[in-house]
């Protein structure tokens, strides 16, 4: 059986009366690209500060490589990184500064640190502004640093919230390709997106919650087939998205009620 | 192309902004803070209120004074007080943050002209224009009761210097926007701002020094005064009184002249944000690096004894400390202070009183202060990570690791800001005896060590997120400025005692021997506290994450 990276039990959270994360099962395969889906408010985010530490569960257990999270935080960070909503950014410091904080804090030794961040900040197309504090960086620069201090030290698991919103197609390419060779290298990457088309092409399982429930769980061609009913079926991500949460008839809007605008 | 809306008139306009603004304040009043906000509000409008309500009286016992007793230099210096206080108040409130709401109707269907009238109407409605509006009534009225033959030309003349005071204010707001939209120069107008209000303590010793050689200077200058708005409205009143019709015409019309003159450069900038002027940060790109990367840095690690993560963080919190125009401010503050206080009160040129405070006293004294003051941000020191806090969280490290770099960058700057005060204060007013500079010293490690394990709990159980450079709508929790205050008394209220217990004992080195215990439990405590604190951060996470990520 091969080995689990990441694995939930019961994992709920609850804010007062609301709860975001309801008793989810979760098991993501080490090396596989794995898609978190669900419509706004579904309790992607949640989910993800949960699993990155962000956010203490009210219920229920996660083990990452193995480990459990509860028992070992410490040791689990240093196999993990993150993109987090709002990205984390320092913002008073310029990229170099920032990549090399974060990875002396990874624990990287200095000359480690120095060479990746140079290496990343070249990779990213950010090495021509070297002066320039975060602050000051557009939104995609911005990304695509906290993408770079993600993976500076090299993580078992990339945890990455929206990763693409902001970039342009150009890096939005290149980034792709780099998480493209890092899942062939034995990464595993989680990613949250609403952008279902770049999920459809990156991820090769995915799971869906929805109102803070996992609602399903698989690799694309399984989903596929449990929509349609038979396997090697062409229906698309967005068709299967739309077939499982909107199901209850509350997600779609009554284009009918505008039918000023037409 | 075929409208798809009515249009709205410029009044129409007018009134929905001011709804949206009554709006936007009822709104606001949901929260818990805000309605606290509100009683504040309240007891200052009926505190502002009383002011200006009895300067109201005072205008008008002016006018009255001055129309009644055809002294009519008098009025034009009520028109001076008038003008200073409309121009200059605004500056004060807008010195502390951009303000960018009104450019933000930007988006709507407005023509040029109802931008202008609406720009105009915003200037009408600040605390400042209130005022001195009820003020130049009250002169009115002060007048017409004087010689009611003066009202049509007086309302015409306050009319006049109404309208160019707002033009005038709005169009120093609106440069003042333009320059202040940029956040490296927003924090050097704080900065100089602050440091202006605080040299005004330099004038009491420069006027008892120079004050007599320069009135003469000050009196040639005088005259070319005439000449400026304020006096205008004065002479064009004199004129009417005197029955001298041509100065009257000459100085209303020079008024009017500078009205339309202020009038026209509000177009011209009105025009210019009405276009779509860009004023945000990213406006004017960075200068293209002219190298690739940034030098290597392949010194020696001059914070090698510390591990790695306490080491990032103590240079992160150096860069920040760098980056923070007002953190420079609060680093020049303590020793322009002690030069302050020691011109002031100090023992070899004492201003006040016949002789100064001697150097047993001045000492500790100044010693407290500085360490009031430079403790004073330890009790909230998360504020300005922004949504970098996270970082803590997500890097496998332990809390104390962070607590320990904050904590040691500000020892440090403490250190250097401590003995930079101790020569100022040994050169103006010199050194206090052997056991006193002890007892002194240790006192300080004392305070300070034991000031840092509360203002670390402080920190994480009532973070408040701030801006750089900003000091509008920047304000520390309630709590972090009450356990701060609670705890600097308790602190300064010990060390106080134990100092004087060397004179009540005539035991002098006791106070220096009961410091070193002291400091040496301040250190033990604040070690074992680390770990703790650790555990409250890992607790209060999702409270920290969450007020400064907002």
């Amino acid at each position: 059986m091969p080995e689990a990276a990441i694995q939930t039990h019961k994992l709920t959270r609850t804010f007062g009366n609301l709860t975001a994360v309801d008793r989810i099962d979760l098991q993501v395969t080490a090396g596989q690209f794995f898609g978190f889906l669900g419509p706004n408010g579904a309790g992607k985010s949640t989910m993800i500060k949960i699993l990155t530490g962000l956010l203490a569960p009210t219920s229920g257990s996660i083990q990452l490589l193995g480990v459990d999270f509860a028992a070992n935080p410490v040791e689990i960070k240093r196999q993990i990184g993150v993109v987090p909503e709002g990205m984390g950014l320092f913002e008073r410091l310029t990229g170099s500064e920032y990549l090399n904080f974060v990875g002396r804090m990874y624990g990287l030794d200095r000359a480690t640190t120095q060479r990746r961040s140079e290496e990343l900040l070249e990779f990213m197309q950010l090495a021509d502004r070297p002066k320039t504090m975060i602050a000051d960086y557009s939104h995609g620069m911005q990304k695509k640093l906290a993408l770079a201090a993600a993976v500076i030290h090299g993580p078992r698991i990339l945890f990455l919230d929206e990763p693409f919103e902001g970039v342009d197609a150009l890096a939005a390419g290149a980034l792709k390709a780099l998480l493209a060779r890092m899942t062939g290298r034995g990464t595993t990457i989680f990613l949250t997106s609403h952008v279902l088309e770049i999920v459809e092409r990156l991820c090769s399982h995915v799971a869906i919650i929805h109102k803070g429930r996992l609602v399903a769980q698989g690799s694309l061609e399984e989903l596929r087939a449990g929509i349609s009913g038979q396997a090697g079926s062409k229906t698309t991500l967005e068709q299967i998205f739309l077939s499982i949460v909107g199901q209850d008839g509350t997600e779609r809007p009554q284009l009918e009620e505008l039918s000023w605008l037409m | 192309m075929v409208d798809v809306t009515a249009s709205v008139s410029v009044f129409g306009q007018i009134r929905l902004v001011a709804g949206l603004r009554w709006r936007i304040l009822r709104n606001s009043l949901r929260k818990k803070n805000n309605r606290l906000d509100l009683i504040g509000l309240i007891f200052t409008g009926v505190f502002s209120g009383i002011l200006v309500l009895g300067l109201c009286f005072a205008f008008y016992a002016g006018a009255y004074a001055s129309f009644s007793q055809d002294r009519m230099e008098w009025i034009a210096l009520l028109f001076w007080g008038i003008f200073l206080f409309w121009q200059i108040f605004p500056l004060f409130v807008a010195g502390f943050g951009a303000n960018f709401e009104f450019r933000a109707l930007l988006r709507f269907p407005l023509s040029l002209r109802a931008f202008y009238i609406i720009g105009l109407a915003y200037g009408f409605v600040d605390v400042s224009a209130l005022a001195s509006i009820c003020w130049l009534l009250a002169i009115t009225a002060g007048a017409t009761v004087a010689k009611p033959g003066v009202l049509p030309a007086m309302l015409l003349i306050v009319a006049m210097f109404m309208l160019l005071n707002v033009t005038l204010e709005r169009l120093t707001g609106s440069w003042l926007e333009r320059l202040l939209a940029r956040r490296r120069t927003r924090e050097i107008f704080l900065g100089l701002f602050v440091l202006s209000m605080i040299s005004l303590n330099f004038l009491t010793p420069l006027m008892q020094r120079y004050g007599a050689s320069a009135r003469p200077a000050f009196l040639r200058l005088v005259p070319y005064f005439a000449w400026f708005p304020p006096s205008l409205a004065g002479r064009a009143l004199a004129g009417v009184t005197s029955l001298q019709p041509a100065e009257f015409l000459l100085s209303s019309g020079l008024l009017l002249f500078f009205l339309v003159l202020f009038s026209a450069l509000l177009w011209h900038r009105f025009a210019a944000q009405y276009r779509g002027e860009e004023l945000s940060e990213t406006a004017a790109p960075a200068r293209a690096a002219t190298r690739a990367i940034e030098a290597t840095d392949d010194g020696p690690d001059r914070l090698s004894l510390l591990s790695p993560s306490v080491a990032a963080m103590v240079r992160k919190e150096f860069r920040y400390l760098t980056r923070n125009g007002f953190a420079y401010l609060t680093l020049l503050l303590p020793p322009l202070l002690v030069l302050i206080f020691s011109l002031n009160f100090g023992g070899r040129h004492p201003t006040v009183g016949g002789r100064g405070v001697s150097a047993e006293m001045f000492f500790p004294g100044m010693m407290a202060y500085l360490i009031l003051i430079l403790m004073a941000p330890a009790y909230n020191s998360f504020a300005y990570e922004g949504r970098g806090v996270q970082t803590y969280f997500t890097a496998p490290l332990r809390f104390r690791d962070v607590l320990l770099g904050k904590n040691l960058m500000l020892v440090s700057v403490l250190s250097m800001e401590i003995a930079l005060s101790l020569a100022i204060l040994a050169w103006r007013v010199g050194l206090p005896s052997a056991h006193m500079l002890v007892a002194t010293c240790a006192a300080i490690i004392f305070t300070t060590v034991g000031q840092l394990t509360i203002a670390n709990w402080s920190s994480i159980t009532f973070p408040r997120k701030m801006e750089f450079g900003q000091m509008r709508g920047q304000r520390q929790s309630g709590m972090a400025v009450l356990v701060a205050f609670s705890s600097q008394i308790l602190m300064g209220g010990i060390s106080a005692v134990i100092l004087f217990t060397g004179n009540w004992t005539g035991n002098h080195w006791l106070p220096a021997e009961a410091f070193f215990f002291l400091a040496a439990a301040a250190l033990g405590g604040y070690f074992a506290s680390l770990d703790a604190l650790t555990r409250l951060a890992e607790k209060k996470k999702e409270l920290l994450i969450e007020v400064l990520c907002r």
